[in-house]
């Protein structure tokens, strides 16, 4: 992966500074005659549309609107076969229409329960999601209605030119796009990951208006080709390097070769560019990593003529461009004093108007101190934004917490009332120190605090948790800003945490089940089950009933939910799973005084087929540990030696693969111990419903882990 | 800003901290480092294919560039430099935990090879003080000793603890060089020659130190702190996510080794990072020199899988292209920063302003709504062992009002497991008091810096109320004394010419008193261990007595009051029974010790005798093909060689123990000496050190009792 370095100065500029901005809310505007630069609008929290241009290197601005609600979405709209050129932005539940010179000429109000979080503009076509619900207005009379199984993230429709009829497409929680054909479901589609934006290929949809590129949480992106039956993906790209979850995607052909390049912005401050190679596949051409989340991104030229760039607007409201414009330029000897002046000047004001500021911060600060003197004053300072993701990652089965705060953040407390493993991550610069926790009278199992070097806006954290064992982790997060306040976050690890949704399950597995009869509603069962079991959404299904396919991201197993009013049934080929269920479903009854009709049918083939199930897993990690520790003294044998050629094949070829078995030990810390810990679950279970207790028998266990034989730990499992 | 010159992979591992340059022959410099099992290596690469392997070095099979150095023992530190008079190149020092090796890698040869019994932990070569030849100073198990270049021991003093970083630095500006020592008592020592010239306590283990320039040098502690003292004063300090393992300095600017990366941060500001780097596994050491001898002198960073990497400050022009408007970005993209923070602070004060007309609605319960008059009251106080609390320093916070402190954190160094302690109650206990124990392991001053979050019950935001509260030195002493407790033994006897008021305010800023005192006769109870400390004057003589069982104890009071009313030397008088006879009895034991360690090195030398012989034996049975004979005499082997590895681990606990021992008769010398302070401190340790030499225990004590060795 080489990168063009000599087209692609990577050079990174601010063009200036807006408040908290959600994704999608920077676009270009389209070129206006002979000039080729654009211009910028940018719609942030406080609910203000900014736009402006660039002249000699400064920001001019064009209009800025008035605060108020805010805002959640930027598009650009105009009748169809003209510039798109006018500016829609969402509010509230409020959609707003600004021509390209800041004279608002629309104001529609959807009359939605709930804000609108997701917008698309197509010529006198608007169409807005709001969580769960999807609108279609054609010149703002209601058209289509419909109501999605789980959050709306993001809505895009193919253009109405080539396939006769505009079609939208929903991004939806629970990892499927939603292809709609008026107020009804066409199809849907399953993505690899929970979708979280959505946008045209190439701007329009590609040759046929058909294709539509999507990002997820977990930081995978694809190609999608949507046409009037069915759909086909074109490509995907998974997220092996573990980067951030993907905000926002334009196509644009930065590098100048022709072909449209794919410009990805993510959650961790990624900027990516992908190109397309000959056999069309995408491939990384360009990679910069910025402090803060990505929140829009837009390829085209702002700052100097003939020089494309990439805009990029940031959570804390930065839009910065990445310039393919030469650098040599810039530092020459004539223009350099040139530069500099500019900057002075820039500097200059910002100084004049700092020291403004101050003064003016000053008095505030003078007032809010003599308020401390009255006894009926409050002090009540209010609530700064905390952008937050607390999400599971597959390939590790660990919960990965990012916080992302307007302003640099002074120390982090997180607090745990139920036993979870904090990991270290690399790029986390913070001084993390463990309190001892007391946790008889207080609850705490976890007490850590985060010390953030200066300028850190954005933290991220990863946590293991423990299936069985639930309960709250809480982040309080205090920035650097005076007066000091602290904000609380809190974020549930469910009792069966390691649980992550799915389409479809294998169906021949052994199967245990738990059945539940008694007097209560489908809202009812359906929030224990939102209780219990993670990405299920909160909103009671429509429709009779539901089934809902979960897998276990750590051992594989799988667990199949089906429940109506006063009936439910739990199928998983893991006991354990089954037995986590139990208690906790039996414990919300009681808490509510149901009357519970508890019956499980238990197949003693099930605890054979996960311990074959874990066997490979364990017998890897078993092999893995053991060539680790053969390393060094292979290394010193070699060296002694000086060669290696004595040794037997099988030592020579650890030595030969060291490299990459030391990294693999470490990808997984403490796999074993977890695996350990799984068997050990599934042997108490398997004898817990039997009406036994084997938890003496556990020291035995172990041992026969220890001198690990899939056989002979079958043969316990089933002596015992 | 630096560019990458060269990088090397050497296939070898290297030891954390272990990584030298020399220039063994005069003129090339080679990377010289520790690796696993005993072994040295020298890479050099200028002259390949002219040497032959011979007596230590022996040529790697796999690498020509490398030279291999058997040691046989484990390494625990290295360096190397011009020790001896006259020889053209650097001479290589290893220090292992017995021994200490100059080497001389050029003529392949040892200078000298002395036995080290307080191990060598850290090594320093260069001109110390008044001392005419340059020293090798090895620093080990509190102790500290200096050979010249025969292997005469010309230099040697006691430290607080175990030695673990050394450098040579004009600390004191007059043009001679004195030596710096970071032990694991968390105090960076000053040492003019054998005398103590000032202390600087620091909250970890002190891992490196390095001399920047003139009297400024910089420091590394275990939890990852870097800084910068001038003299006494500190600089600058940061800390940083991941813990340190050598810093270096050059021309102003330093680099610090946090492991996976190496930071270089410049040091005549404000310890701002200015080049990073990141290494696939830990740092292990870097190091100076102009390796491609083209006169340039390269920064040489390894790792400890032996990756080597060389920088070179980058040129005006490229530093031109890379920094200037990045620096203007920069510049611009802070003060846009502080404008943001300013307005939103200045948000901040307006919707205060609206909301500061009481007026109740929904947003209130979660914004954490607090009377504006709420102020924080907090308190220390000394609390007694209870059956279900041990003996601690309580610190209360409580709020006037009816606003609740949902979480306090108190950031504080060197008293807490981490930097901090958090006292997080549940929903149900939540109040507006919350207490929080203390105990701090050493007698220290501590700045507690308390976060209290103060809101209303269901709030998701708080206000956080930020105090700074101070522990005196001596907090753990509780003026409450029990009268049956059993009165000390020991005592410190000295007399000072000052006014007794002057002892009373001493006492009043270092120990927790409920409130202050007008006299200096005062008796406490130590909550560590319950034990008697009695303080007394007489007001006509200036006669003060200590009396407690704890020297260590006594001598910090010692130290402390003398700093407080400024004394320079200060004689005493010193009985501590009790510990004198556990003394007593160490050094016996030390003795044992040693002729059993003896001994044992005298049964495995008889023993790898015999297994030479037996060895001889069953290789010839085999060769006539006695296999019944072969097998007996490899069973026997075999056995012997267990009853050897046996002998070994007698021979290692022994070692330990005797290590043990040696420490804990350093440390006691180390506290004699704290008992007085100035010339006398001195004195003392000197004459113990004589009487330890001489083996004359009773004159030992008789200096630990009075102070001289005469009269």
């Amino acid at each position: 992966m080489e990168i063009s370095t000599k087209t692609w100065q990577h050079c990174p500029f601010d063009l200036g500074l807006v408040g908290v901005t959600s994704q999608k809310t920077m676009r270009l505007l389209p070129a206006v005659g002979r000039k080729a630069t654009q211009k910028v609008a940018v719609a942030d929290y406080d609910g203000v549309i900014t736009c402006f241009g660039m002249k000699k290197g400064e920001a001019v601005p064009v209009f800025k609107t008035l605060p108020g609600q805010k805002i959640a979405r930027l598009d650009l709209g105009g009748a169809i076969g003209t510039p798109q050129e006018k500016i829609f932005v969402c509010a509230g539940s409020e959609v707003k229409g600004f021509t390209k010179k800041g004279k608002q000429f629309l104001s529609f109000e959807a009359n939605l329960t709930e804000s609108i979080n997701a917008m698309h503009v197509s010529g006198a076509d608007l169409f807005v999601c709001a969580s769960y619900i999807y609108n279609h207005y054609c010149d703002c009379k209601d058209q289509d209605y419909y109501l999605s199984g789980d959050k709306i993230n993001d809505i895009v429709c193919l253009p109405a030119e080539n396939l006769g009829r505009i079609v939208p497409v929903l991004a939806c929680q629970d990892r499927v796009l939603r292809v709609l054909k008026g107020s009804e479901l066409l199809y849907d589609i399953e993505v690899p990951g929970p979708p979280c934006v959505l946008e045209l290929y190439n701007r329009d949809g590609g040759t046929n208006g058909e294709d539509i590129l999507y990002g997820t949480i977990d930081g995978k992106l694809g190609l999608i080709r949507i046409t009037d039956s069915s759909s086909s993906s074109k490509w995907e790209i998974g997220n092996e390097k573990k980067k951030g979850g993907v905000l926002c995607m334009d196509t644009f052909d930065i590098m100048g070769d022709g072909v449209k390049d794919i410009l990805v912005g993510r959650d961790d401050g990624t900027v990516e560019v992908y190109g397309f190679d000959c056999s069309n596949e995408p491939t990384l051409r360009f990679e910069h990593v910025l402090s803060e989340s990505i929140t829009s991104i837009q390829g085209g030229c702002v700052g100097k003529e003939s020089y494309d760039e990439v805009l990029t607007a940031t959570y804390t409201g930065w839009v910065t461009g990445l310039t393919t414009e030469p650098q040599q330029a810039e530092a020459g000897p004539g223009e350099e004093v040139k530069m500099s002046r500019e900057t002075q000047s820039k500097v200059a004001s910002l100084r004049a108007e700092l020291d403004q500021l101050q003064m003016k911060v000053l008095q505030g600060r003078e007032k809010y101190q003599q308020t401390s003197q009255s006894s009926t004053a409050v002090s009540a300072v209010p609530m700064f934004s905390v952008n937050d993701k607390f999400t599971l990652c597959q390939d590790d089965a660990s919960y990965s917490l990012a916080l992302e705060v307007q302003t640099a953040i002074d120390n982090l407390l997180l607090q745990s009332d139920v036993p979870i493993d904090l990991l270290d991550v690399d790029k986390n610069s913070a001084v993390v120190s463990f309190s001892e926790c007391d946790s008889e009278p207080n609850g705490n199992f976890l007490l850590a605090t985060y010390r953030c070097q200066a300028n850190t806006t954005r933290l991220e954290l990863k946590v293991r948790s423990i299936e069985g064992q639930y309960g709250t982790l809480q982040a309080y997060i205090t920035p650097r800003l005076q007066p000091k306040t602290c904000q609380v976050r809190q974020y549930l690890i469910k009792p069966l945490s390691l649980h992550q949704r799915t389409h479809a399950i294998d169906q021949d597995r052994p199967m245990n089940t738990l059945s539940l009869v008694g007097q209560f509603s489908f809202a009812e069962i359906h929030s224990w089950v939102v209780f219990c079991l993670p990405e299920v959404p909160e909103k009671t299904p429509a429709g009779e009933n539901i089934t809902f396919y979960f897998q276990n991201t750590f051992l594989g197993t799988q667990l199949e939910a089906t429940y109506c009013k006063g009936e439910s049934h739990f199928k998983s080929d893991n006991i354990s799973t089954i037995s986590i269920l139990k208690d906790v479903l039996s414990k919300e009854a009681t808490k509510r005084k149901i009357n519970l009709n508890i019956s499980y049918d238990i197949n003693d083939d099930s605890v054979g087929h996960t311990l074959k199930m874990i066997h490979p897993k364990l017998e890897y990690q078993l092999l893995l540990a053991k060539k680790v520790q053969l390393i060094d003294a292979l290394k010193e044998l070699q060296v002694h030696e000086g060669t290696a050629d004595f040794l037997i094949p099988e030592y020579r070829n650890i030595l030969d693969e060291a490299a990459y078995l030391l990294e693999e030990y470490k990808k997984q810390p403490a796999h074993l111990e977890r695996l350990y810990g799984m068997i050990t679950d599934l042997f108490i279970d398997k004898f817990k419903f039997k009406g036994q207790n084997v938890k003496t028998k556990v020291s035995l266990l172990l041992e026969i882990l220890d001198n690990y034989d899939l056989d002979s730990l079958m043969n316990f499992f089933n002596e015992a | 800003m630096l560019v990458p010159i060269f990088t090397l992979k050497l296939n070898h591992k290297i030891n954390p901290r272990m990584v030298t340059i020399g220039k063994f022959d005069g003129i090339h410099p080679c990377l010289t480092a520790a690796t696993q099992a005993g072994k040295v290596f020298i890479h050099n690469p200028h002259m390949r294919g002219q040497r032959q392997a011979a007596h230590r070095l022996s040529q790697s099979a796999q690498d020509s560039d490398i030279s291999l150095l058997n040691i046989n023992q484990a390494v625990s530190c290295l360096t190397a430099g011009t020790l001896g008079p006259n020889t053209t190149g650097d001479t290589l020092l290893v220090g292992t935990q017995t021994n200490l090796l100059a080497y001389d890698v050029h003529d392949n040869a040892d200078i000298f090879y002395r036995e080290v019994t307080d191990g060598a932990n850290a090594i320093v070569l260069g001109k110390l003080g008044n001392i005419e030849s340059p020293l090798a100073i090895i620093g080990g198990n509190c102790a500290l000793q200096g050979f010249d270049f025969e292997g005469n021991d010309q230099f040697w003093t006691v430290t607080g603890d175990n030695v673990r970083s050394l450098v040579l630095c004009d600390f004191t500006g007059d043009g001679k060089n004195e030596l710096l020592v970071g032990s694991e008592d968390f105090d960076i020592r000053v040492f003019k020659e054998d005398e103590l010239v000032s202390e600087m306590a620091e909250n970890e283990t002190v891992t490196s130190l390095c001399h920047m320039h003139g009297s400024r040098f910089g420091y590394a502690l275990a939890n990852g702190t870097v800084g910068v003292y001038d003299r006494t004063a500190r600089y600058w300090r940061i800390k940083s996510h991941s813990s340190l393992c050598h810093i270096h300095s050059r021309s102003g600017s330093g680099w610090k080794l946090p492991p996976k990366g190496t930071d270089w941060w410049n040091s005549d500001r404000t310890g701002e990072v200015i080049f990073k780097d990141n290494f696939s596994s830990s740092v292990a050491g870097v190091v100076e020199g102009d390796y491609r001898m083209d006169g340039q002198i390269q920064l040489i960073c390894t790792s400890v899988d032996g990756e080597v990497r060389g920088y070179l400050p980058a040129s005006k022009e490229m530093k031109g292209n890379l920094m200037d408007s990045s620096v203007e970005q920069d510049l611009i993209r802070e003060l846009s920063q502080r404008r943001q923070n300013l307005l939103l602070e200045l948000r901040n004060y307006e919707e205060n302003a609206k909301q500061a007309v009481p007026g109740i609605s929904d947003g209130d319960t979660q914004m954490g709504v607090i009377p504006a008059n709420t102020q924080l009251q907090t308190a220390l106080s000394v609390r007694a062992a209870t059956e279900s609390q041990k003996a601690h320093i309580e610190l209360s916070i409580s709020t006037p009002n009816e606003t609740i402190i949902r979480a306090v954190l108190i950031f504080a160094e060197g008293i807490f497991e981490g930097e901090s302690h958090v006292v997080h109650p549940s929903s149900q206990n939540l109040s507006g008091c919350v207490r929080v124990p203390i105990i701090p392991p050493k007698d220290i001053p501590v700045d507690l810096h308390v976060k209290a979050f103060v809101g209303g019950k269901s709030s998701t935001q708080f206000h956080v109320f930020e105090i700074t509260r101070q522990l005196p030195r001596f907090s753990m002493y509780d003026l409450h004394v029990d009268p049956e407790s059993p009165q000390p033994t020991g005592k410190v006897t000295f007399t000072i010419n000052d006014r007794p008021q002057r002892v009373v305010m001493w006492l009043n800023q270092n120990f927790l008193l409920p409130e202050g005192i007008d006299t200096p006769d005062v008796t406490f109870t130590s909550l560590r261990d319950g034990g008697l400390l009695n303080i007394s004057m007489l007001s006509t003589s200036g006669e003060i007595t200590l009396n407690t069982d704890d020297i260590d104890l006594a001598g910090d009071l010692v130290q402390s009051l003398a700093s407080f009313l400024a004394i320079e030397d200060l004689q005493a008088e010193a009985d501590f029974p009790t510990y004198f006879g556990e003394l007593r009895t160490t050094l016996t034991e030390v003795d044992e010790y040693h002729s059993v360690h003896q001994k044992l090195t005298a049964a495995i030398a008889d023993h790898s005798n015999h297994i030479r012989n037996m060895l001889v034996q069953a290789e010839d049975a085999r060769l006539m093909g006695d296999m019944k004979n072969m097998k007996k005499r490899y069973i026997e082997l075999y056995d012997l060689n267990r009853d050897l590895i046996n002998e070994y681990k007698i021979r290692s606990n022994n070692h330990n123990a005797l290590l043990a021992c040696l420490k804990s008769v350093n440390q006691a010398i180390q506290w004699a000496g704290r008992l007085r302070v100035g010339k006398p401190k001195n004195q003392v340790i000197t004459a113990c050190r004589d009487a330890i030499k001489n083996n004359n225990v009773n004159a030992l004590f008789k200096i630990m009792r009075a102070g001289t060795a005469s009269s």
